[in-house]
């Protein structure tokens, strides 16, 4: 590789009970998109922490151009061209686009909006997007954010640019646009750090990967000279072998059909699901994925269409009803609609069943405890105790947590928004082996995903929507990507037909 | 223990803050520590315990409510209108006072499920409505001398201690046992912990938002019951002000502001560190305003610790996500 541009020596750093970084070493090179992967808890963030000078190391430096910097602090590091893109936005909601990108540039009384919004059009025109820089960033959507965020860097002159997990909120397209945006940068000579679980991205656009596991440094590979089953062992140190789990099916009565399902964007769908499927549903971000679930669930209020479960037709009008029908929705937004962060464990897996297990609103300790210690013990959701607060669990463990809660609610019919969001590979291969454990015990599962792979081989069938729309439907001896991809992205399936209108 | 319990050291520190607090002002003024002093302070703030346990079901359930010092004078002065102009009997007369409570509580929970506004706007637009309605009723005037069945409340009962005393240490039982032992407890601890996952997880949480306001009305009209027996007068400004040093307790007591969290001995505590705080600045002879500062300060020092606590848990977990070793505290653990 070329000159180097940043150089990580011997950094530790640990919090109580936690080694985040141990004796960790590496070099970025100039202009090179250098990929860190790692599980959650690798100590991915805690060293684009240190780089940004969010936080200081326990011992070690940081060299810069040859510079050496026992510590930085954010503003140092935004001196040095160092910028950062979370995973959460860091956007003024109630602010325009132009005032966003340059927030903080801006300083005095008097502003010129004229300017801003032309200098902030001149950089989304380089960028290649189209965004309107009068726009209130309240009104656009993630994967729009998304490029703000990167407009915004780019208005400040990065030169190191750190993007932890830039993709997840984009839908393929989107990402594609970032992408090219990544190479356009690259070209500057800018150096980017990119952090992302979708292996299959890293493949497209870095250079270089670094694997870390444990705070340590694993190894730093050529892209072009690895594989995914290589990164994958290095990543967690050991084989993953059957990632998504085989079974036999066998498809029996349909349990739930959808009719002319319309409200909040979804337009007219109709589709039905059987006993012991993992049906898929497909579509782009926006595509009204989770605004169908939410609509069957009764989250929010539909328009129009019927909901028949086991043949009879149902009102569902709250998610209460939908819970009573046997319908558990695992939210697509874990940590804000999923489960109670604050909450303990046992409290969260019990949060929808309590209200049942009372003897004159007493609540019946025994048969709560039996509840969680069981779905606790089957979904083996690592915890040192049941009083644990949620918060304190991984990503993974989290998402049991939400699973578990909606088991024990006895529901039949699982709908996934978005399952492996966010989660580290061990652990996703753990979700997934469930999903399939919970089929073949005979319940449904509607699984929404953004990840295309996951979602091939993981449905049995596939649904594919757009714009609120059905696109068609799809059959697992006919699973391609490329074909997805075009129904998600508007191309009608001729052979489809709507036979259950 | 690995590791500081973080929430089990908050509950700890205001303990240690007033036992500090009352050793300093026990140097200041030598009556401050003698029996009759202790007694006063905690007779003299029984109907503030009260009107917090009743805030403390709205603030724990994520909401707020700026106006219960209203509806304490609203209550306050019908009560007494009931007793003393219309003869009505004590027992009926406190009644429709207490019903009366539990409906403008009633009110407020409605008002915030159907507007969908801030519970702070809503609250303050009723406090003045409250505040009017109040005034309209008493003609501005004062009602005092009520009878002697009525002001058995904050006779002495047991060992000279008046009945008051017994009956907020009865609602402080009761409010723990809620929050413990029962649905409604839980379902209010949901509620305030994630109002949204809570909808997703089947409860009606437009019912309990409603449900929390009128259980603070309803606990606040027993406080103002006890608070114009105590002084054998009202009027429409009896009440006022006592939201003030109810939210004041109930945050400088640990009830998080955020909603989800808080125990009652906490709650207690806030209340008489406030107390004990007043009580001993009066007899050290510093004047009111400086204790109005004073207040504000601990208030300010109760929010910052607060935050303080919260930016060094989120620090923490962040790093240790695999290996979680915290504080054990928190929903459906709030027996004080």
């Amino acid at each position: 590789m070329g000159e180097v541009h940043l150089s990580i020596r011997h950094i530790a750093k640990s919090y109580p009970g936690v080694i985040a970084l141990d004796d960790f070493s590496m070099d970025f090179a100039k202009g090179e998109v250098h990929a860190l992967l790692g599980e959650n808890g690798a100590g991915k963030s805690t060293l684009i922490k240190i780089i940004s000078g969010a936080i200081s190391p326990d011992s070690g430096l940081i060299l810069i151009d040859g510079n050496e910097y026992p510590k930085l602090n954010p503003h140092e590091a935004k001196k040095l061209g160092v910028e950062v893109i979370y995973q959460e936005f860091s956007l003024v909601e109630s602010l325009s686009v132009a005032q966003n990108v340059f927030l903080g540039e801006y300083a005095g009384f008097l502003t010129d909006h004229k300017d801003l919004k032309k200098r902030a059009s001149k950089i989304f025109s380089e960028m290649g997007v189209t965004i309107d820089p009068s726009l209130q960033v309240r009104k656009l959507s993630p994967a729009k954010k998304q490029l703000v965020e990167i407009a915004k860097a780019i208005s400040r002159n990065a030169r190191i640019l750190i993007m932890d997990e830039p993709s997840a909120p984009l839908s393929a397209s989107e990402v594609e646009t970032m992408f090219t945006l990544i190479e356009k940068l690259k070209a500057r000579g800018v150096t980017v750090i990119y952090i992302s679980h979708r292996i299959e991205e890293l493949f497209r656009i870095s250079d270089r990967v670094t694997v870390m596991r444990d705070g340590r440094y694993v190894d730093t590979l050529n892209t072009k000279q690895t594989s995914r089953q290589e990164l994958i062992s290095l990543m967690v140190g050991r084989q993953l072998n059957e990632f998504y789990p085989k079974r036999a099916t066998e498809l029996s009565d349909v349990v739930i059909q959808v009719n002319n399902l319309s409200g909040i964007g979804v337009k007219n769908i109709s589709f039905q699901a059987h006993k012991g499927e993992i049906l898929g549903i497909a579509g782009l971000v926006g595509s009204g994925r989770t605004e169908l679930v939410s609509l069957i669930f009764g989250a929010v209020k539909k328009d129009s269409g019927d909901v028949i479960v086991n043949g009879k037709k149902v009102n569902i009008k709250s998610p209460r009803d939908a819970l009573n029908l046997g319908i558990g929705l695992i939210p697509e937004d874990r940590k804000n609609q999923g489960c109670i962060l604050n909450a303990q464990v046992d409290f969260n897996i019990t949060l929808s069943v309590f209200n049942k297990l009372t003897h004159f609103s007493l609540l019946n300790f025994r048969k709560l405890k039996r509840i969680s210690n069981h779905y606790n013990n089957a979904l083996n959701i690592r915890t040192p105790s049941l009083q644990q607060r949620v918060r304190n669990l991984s990503g993974g463990n989290q998402q049991k947590v939400v699973v578990a809660k909606t088991l024990a609610a006895e529901a039949d019919i699982l709908i996934f928004d978005e399952p492996t969001r966010g989660i580290d590979v061990g652990a996703k291969q753990e979700i997934y082996n469930m999903m399939v454990e919970l089929v073949e015990q005979g319940k449904t599962i509607i699984m929404i995903s953004s990840e295309m792979e996951e979602l091939l081989g993981m449905s049995d069938r596939l649904i594919v929507l757009f714009e609120g729309e059905l696109m068609g439907e799809v059959q697992q001896e006919k699973f391609d990507q490329h074909h997805v991809l075009e129904l998600a992205s508007g191309q009608r399936n001729d052979q489809f037909e709507r036979s259950y209108a | 223990m690995r590791k500081i319990n973080l929430s089990g050291l908050r509950k700890y520190t205001i303990v240690i803050v007033l036992i500090l607090m009352m050793i300093f002002f026990s140097t200041t003024s030598p009556y401050f520590l003698s029996l009759r002093n202790l007694i006063n302070i905690v007779t003299q703030n029984t109907y503030f315990i009260i009107v917090a346990i009743g805030l403390s079901f709205v603030m724990i359930g994520g909401g707020i409510d700026l106006s219960v010092g209203y509806q304490m004078s609203l209550v306050g002065v019908v009560t007494a209108i009931l007793m003393t102009v219309h003869q009505f009997p004590v027992w009926l007369s406190v009644l429709i006072g207490i019903l009366l409570g539990t409906f403008l509580g009633l009110v407020n929970g409605l008002l915030i499920v159907k507007i969908k506004v801030f519970p702070l706007i809503i609250t303050l637009a009723t406090s003045t409505i409250f505040q009017g309605i109040s005034y309209i009723i008493s003609g501005a005037k004062t009602y005092r001398s009520y009878p002697a069945e009525f002001l058995v409340l904050t006779k002495p009962f047991l060992f000279r201690i008046p009945l008051d005393v017994f009956l907020t240490l009865i609602i402080v039982l009761l409010a723990s046992f809620i929050y413990a032992k029962t649905s409604f407890g839980w379902n209010i601890l949901a509620l305030g912990g994630n109002e949204e996952a809570s909808r997703l997880a089947g409860i009606n949480t437009k019912v309990m938002r409603v449900a929390t306001y009128a259980m603070c009305g309803f606990f606040v009209a027993i406080a103002t019951m006890v608070m114009i027996s105590k002084a054998n007068t009202t009027s429409s400004m009896f009440g006022p002000g006592t939201e003030f040093t109810a939210l004041t307790a109930a945050i400088v007591g640990g009830i998080s502001f955020t909603g989800g969290e808080g125990n009652m001995l906490g709650l207690v505590t806030g209340v008489f560190l406030l107390a004990v705080l007043g009580n001993g600045m009066q007899l050290a002879g510093w004047n009111t305003y400086t204790q109005f500062i004073v207040k504000g300060l601990i208030l300010l020092g109760a929010v910052t610790f607060d935050e303080m606590q919260k930016n060094r848990k989120t620090q923490v977990r962040k790093q240790s996500e695999e290996m979680p070793d915290e504080s054990q505290v928190g929903q459906g653990e709030n027996n004080g």
